[in-house]
């Protein structure tokens, strides 16, 4: 399992680059983070957090902190869904991804101040309404990837 | 968790956060970290991939994409005609300057070096906030912070943030964008500052009588230091009398199609400016009377 969880993550990264170049202010990685929360993989979260938040600082343009805060956010908001939902069921997917794409804006309204950066307010709201229809879908095709990751353990 | 820990948690997080954001912006430690470390891997990874991109588009296009080859082939031949009398024309135009720039003493600035370099993405990820392209140079390779960028058509931006092989370009359209200007033909100052992408540039500081009209073009002053001068930058689509100012409020859209970038140069600074040659011979002319001297 372990050979191929790798694999899964040398494959995992380049492809949610590859995505985030051509769909601009699109977080992909974050499907990684959720895919570890919901599978308890607390120990993959010691070295992809850091990455993550390194990799989206680092190719982002906001002084650093944003990266931080938005995965503090997925963080708290998938820990509140744990308590009422299943979180392999689809429905907590789709409203998680509901409260990250108002944290999406949120955090762009909240930052831009700070940086005194100018707002666009509708284009970051496109951009939150496609991070929230963007999780589900790639969280789905995300899980049915795992199982190939995980197959292995249940043929063993 | 007791009532008491669940709020004190929070609270001791939100101080970390803040803690670390306002130490970051007086180190700038993080920023660096994040740069020399996040971009540098984005752009390995994005380098490979772009040059397969690259390689498989152009595949398509020399194998697949013949339709319309031989039309294309047609008018850029007659194009091709037009370009070669121009040039004719041009060159001659470039050897009287030549001639009238050593007649001045004037030296053309080669203090900046061009470089080429290869555009990997657009504005990336959720922090991507401001306009911006990631190109395949960082500061070992030419890309310096505050280098700036140019394409054949008209200047691109600058670059805002660089790691050892790969940098973030700020685009002149970013509203964070500022550029000391010159009107070609009136030779009116100004500052151009951006808008963001799809709506036009704004010239501010454009005083009233400068005569400034609709589809002249905007070139770069150099009086701030950050740009050559004479790089084309703008084409003036509108002017009118500002409501609220003593100036001119004039709109202006890139020369540059900055959505379609694919190359650049950039214009590495090589050293200072070359010295202006000896000062020229006193004006002969009739003599001056004496006590005014």
């Amino acid at each position: 399992m372990k050979t191929r969880n790798v694999i899964w993550w040398l494959l995992f990264l380049p492809i949610a680059i590859m995505l985030q170049q051509m769909a601009p202010g699109l977080d992909v990685l974050v499907i990684g983070l959720i895919i570890l929360l919901q599978e308890r993989s607390y120990k993959d979260c010691i070295w992809a957090l850091p990455l993550f938040i390194l990799l989206q600082e680092g190719m982002g343009s906001r002084e650093f902190g944003g990266a931080v805060l938005w995965y503090a956010a997925v963080i708290l908001f998938f820990n509140l869904g744990r308590w009422l939902f299943e979180v392999e069921n689809f429905l907590f997917v789709f409203l998680l991804s509901a409260c990250l794409g108002a944290a999406y804006f949120g955090l762009a309204y909240l930052l831009a101040p700070l940086q005194e950066l100018h707002v666009d307010i509708q284009a970051t709201l496109d951009a939150g309404v496609i991070q929230a229809l963007f999780i589900p879908v790639a969280w789905r095709l995300a899980v049915y990837s795992r199982r190939w990751v995980h197959a292995h353990d249940e043929t063993a | 968790m007791t009532p008491r820990r669940f709020i004190l948690f929070p609270v001791l997080l939100l101080f970390l956060y803040l803690g670390m954001y306002t130490w970051n912006q007086r180190t700038g430690f993080l920023d660096d970290l994040a740069t020399q470390l996040g971009l540098e891997a984005v752009g390995t990874v994005l380098k490979p991939l772009v040059s397969l991109q690259t390689a498989l588009s152009d595949f398509w296009e020399r194998y697949f994409d013949l339709v319309g080859v031989r039309e294309e082939n047609e008018r850029l031949k007659a194009d091709l005609i037009a370009i070669r009398s121009e040039l004719v024309q041009m060159g001659e135009e470039r050897a009287e300057l030549r001639r009238l720039r050593e007649l001045l003493s004037l030296p053309s600035d080669a203090s900046w070096r061009p470089v080429g370099a290869r555009v990997l993405a657009g504005r990336m990820g959720p922090n991507g906030v401001l306009e911006t392209v990631t190109i395949s140079r960082g500061y070992l390779t030419g890309g310096a912070p505050g280098t700036p960028l140019a394409t054949n058509l008209g200047l691109v931006g600058r670059v805002l943030r660089a790691s050892a092989h790969t940098a973030s370009v700020l685009l002149l359209t970013d509203p964070g964008s500022r550029i000391a200007v010159l009107s070609q033909d009136t030779r009116a100052p100004g500052i151009l500052t951006g808008r963001g992408l799809r709506h036009p540039m704004e010239v501010r500081f454009v005083a009233r009588n400068s005569g400034v009209r609709e589809g002249e073009l905007l070139v770069t002053s150099g009086l701030d230091g950050a740009y050559p001068k004479g790089i084309p930058v703008a084409r003036v689509v509108s002017v009118a009398p500002s409501d609220y100012s003593q100036f001119l409020s004039v709109l202006a859209v890139p020369l540059v199609d900055v959505e379609r970038l694919e190359e650049v140069l950039l214009l590495e600074r090589v050293g200072s400016p070359p010295p202006v040659g000896p000062p020229l011979p006193e004006l002969v002319g009739p003599p001056v009377p004496r006590g005014v001297r």
